[in-house]
């Protein structure tokens, strides 16, 4: 079995009702069942695939035609949905060699920091937001900023110089060497 | 030998100082890639598509193929030092090199290591040489249901072998083949999966789910753990790497064993350099055990170095012609080199010899090149190399977002390319979250057109006869091998989760005592 302790198991078995914020024990269920996420997008792509596939304006009359691959595809999605539902069900993390070490004292060891996670995509979502309104020099900046701030960076300062001079580079390099146009944004004409 | 007429003219080409530049660049990119660990060939061919848009495809090749073996020389050097490996394929060779490094032998390890690596890509590369016509030319007799067969092979290959659950890399495998669906059906004109995006009439872009799985799914996983794991001690090496006279004559054996570890599996779809060099490895500790030599596990052996750093080399140098002679990519960095001849629109394969001979030679004959510019920035500046490891991570990874996103824009100044590239390196995070190998994901979107094009075409031509795709000799024979392949890899997966099964069973009795 796996290197849970046997009642976490029991427990997390039995009820599988219980919301992971209300139980006395939070995470129980969850602990090692996260992974459930995985066949859930993948069910969801494959749900888009088939109600794709089946509203599809097919054009032309070749056999087979261009819905049939996709039902192949659907047919792989929705059964690794399922095996992997049930490896997921039947074996928490855990099992598998390679984790079986860090699962030893799966404390905070084993949870994401959503925290940084969250800056860095905040970062980029920013970024893109910003890009077309500012430019590449002043979006790309802060964007370097940003992560390198989540990373742990502790200089804020010295970080600003560094990203406003890896931006410019990029875009000197660019627009001179390359050829290819960055947005300037509203610096045109100052540049 | 035609051949080798052939290879002296695709010399004559490369040793111009243009060639020689690119391939220095690639090499040393590919090895600061290798050496820092988290970054790869695959992400730095994959940063570096859009950019040679504007290059001619020679000189991008020459340096996307500098940049691949480039990183299977540096990845040894972190896992020696710090005993964190700079790639999946360094991991074999960090058991016994960071050995090595800690009974003061670090210097020893090093060039060891780098002297493997050039022993593997050598013979690996020269069998290509003399091999690779005749690939070409079996590749010819390919119809469509020898491609399809090839593709199916390729996709249930690298689901089984890379991952430890063979369900995890059908997941990424199927993921990858939604990708490759998106956008207008070649053969019929139906517009598929576009949302009635315009934009997304030609596809997604290969680049813009490249770099979103492996850079910025790399940040982003990186930003989960940063503050979470510890860092690692680092051994300072003293001494000039050299070899002597008789650790030579201790590491050729191995090198030569790790080589012919790692020659097949370049055309096996595996995924890489993972599963040979960690059989080399184990050949090496069983012929230790044998040997009664007390050093392997100890002290560190040289042959635990050697061994699994040839092979490393030698899968990529028959992975080269795999990608050359037949167009089927066997890791994840030939898929993007893949994608680049088809920026360039070129279809590696048999027709690419016929119609760029040329360039292919020139690229083979600068993998020579390459070779020795990478032996000797290996060798004499091993210790040079480790100081990348002072760049202070934020910096790092911030530089790689921002050079994810301008890698991205600079293919159409999209906006919607940046959105898709932001959910694909979340898909990039979650599945390395849990395990889910991104190669699958990368195979099948190279191969998935070709897939689905060349299955049409055969049940077209026998009019809906399944049995026209097992009908020839060679789809048999791959049907067979893949048979084989993942009834093995099914085999030694059940065998080693009975392994820890037993293993974990006998600890919590223990505790439980």
């Amino acid at each position: 079995m796996s290197t849970q302790t046997p009642d976490a198991v029991k427990a997390g078995g039995s009820q599988p009702s219980i919301s992971p914020t209300q139980a006395s024990e939070p995470n129980r269920f969850w602990a090692g069942r996260s992974e459930l996420i995985v066949p859930a997008l993948v069910l969801a792509l494959a749900g888009f695939l088939t109600w794709q596939t089946a509203t599809m304006q097919v054009l032309g009359s070749s056999v087979p035609g261009p819905q049939f691959f996709p039902t192949i595809v659907c047919v792989l999605l929705y059964a690794v949905v399922i095996a992997h539902t049930v490896q997921i069900l039947r074996s928490p993390r855990g099992l598998d060699e390679s984790t079986s070490e860090s699962d030893q004292n799966a404390g905070h060891t084993m949870y994401s920091d959503w925290k940084t996670v969250g800056m860095v995509v905040g970062g980029v979502a920013g970024f893109i937001l910003l890009l077309p309104v500012a430019g590449w020099i002043i979006s790309a900046a802060a964007l370097f900023w940003v992560v390198a701030r989540a990373l742990g960076s502790k200089r804020a300062l010295f970080d600003v110089s560094i990203a406003v001079l890896f931006s410019s580079v990029i875009q000197l390099a660019f627009n001179a060497g390359l050829g290819l146009n960055l947005p300037s944004g509203f610096l045109e004409g100052l540049l | 030998m035609e051949q080798i007429n052939l290879l002296l003219e695709g010399f004559s080409h490369a040793l111009t100082p243009m060639n020689l530049l690119w391939v220095l660049l690639g090499a040393l990119l590919g090895t600061a890639v290798g050496v820092l660990p988290g970054l790869g060939s695959a992400m730095a061919v994959a940063l570096l598509l859009p950019i040679t848009f504007s290059l001619d495809p020679t000189a991008a090749f020459i340096m996307f193929a500098g940049v691949y073996y480039g990183g299977l020389f540096g990845d040894s050097t972190s896992g020696i030092l710090l005993n964190t490996p700079g790639n999946s394929s360094a991991i074999a060779s960090t058991f016994e090199g960071h050995r090595m490094a800690r009974s003061g032998l670090a210097a020893k390890a090093l060039a060891t290591a780098a002297v493997g690596a050039f022993i593997g890509g050598l013979l690996a590369t020269t069998v290509v040489v003399f091999f690779a016509p005749t690939l070409v030319k079996l590749a010819t007799a390919f119809g469509p249901a020898e491609y399809f067969a090839l593709a199916v092979f390729a996709f249930l290959a690298i689901s089984s072998v890379v991952s430890d659950s063979i369900i995890k890399g059908l997941a990424a495998l199927a993921i990858g083949l939604v990708f490759a669906l998106v956008g207008v059906d070649g053969p019929s004109g139906t517009i598929r999966y576009t949302l009635g995006l315009p934009q997304l009439f030609d596809g997604i872009s290969i680049v813009v789910i490249t770099v979103g799985l492996l850079a910025l799914g790399e940040v982003l996983h990186i930003a989960s753990r940063i503050h979470r794991d510890p860092d690692a001690v680092k051994i300072k090496p003293s001494g000039r790497p050299r070899l002597h006279r008789h650790d030579i004559k201790k590491a050729l054996p191995a090198w030569l064993r790790g080589t012919a570890f790692g020659l097949p599996f370049g055309i096996i779809p595996a995924g890489g350099s993972e599963v040979p060099t960690f059989l080399a490895y184990g050949t090496e500790k069983r012929l230790a055990k044998r040997r009664g030599d007390i050093e392997f596990g100890q002290m560190g052996s040289i042959r635990g170095v050697a061994a699994p750093e040839a092979a490393a080399n030698a899968t990529a140098g028959t992975a080269m012609g795999a990608l050359l002679a037949l167009g089927l990519p066997t890791s994840a960095t030939a898929a993007i080199m893949i994608a680049a001849f088809q920026q360039y629109g070129m279809q590696p394969g048999p027709l690419l010899f016929e119609r760029s001979g040329p360039m292919v030679w020139t690229l083979l004959a600068s993998l020579f090149i390459g070779l020795v510019i990478l032996l000797i920035l290996n060798m004499q500046f091993a210790v040079l190399w480790a100081k990348l490891l002072l760049v202070p991570r934020h910096y790092l990874y911030a530089g790689i977002t921002v050079l994810s996103v301008l890698g991205v824009y600079a293919i159409s100044a999209a906006i919607l390319d940046l959105w898709i590239l932001l959910g694909v390196g979340l898909l990039g995070f979650v599945m390395r979250r849990y395990e889910i190998p991104l190669a699958p994901v990368l195979i099948a979107v190279i191969l998935g057109p070709l897939a689905e094009t060349e299955l049409r075409r055969a049940l077209t031509v026998s009019e809906g006869d399944i049995g026209i795709l097992v009908s020839s000799p060679i789809t048999i024979v791959l049907y067979s091998i893949l048979v084989i392949t993942v009834a093995f890899t099914a085999w030694k997966h059940i065998r080693s989760r009975k392994q820890t099964e037993a293993e974990s069973a006998s600890a919590s009795e223990l505790t439980s005592v």
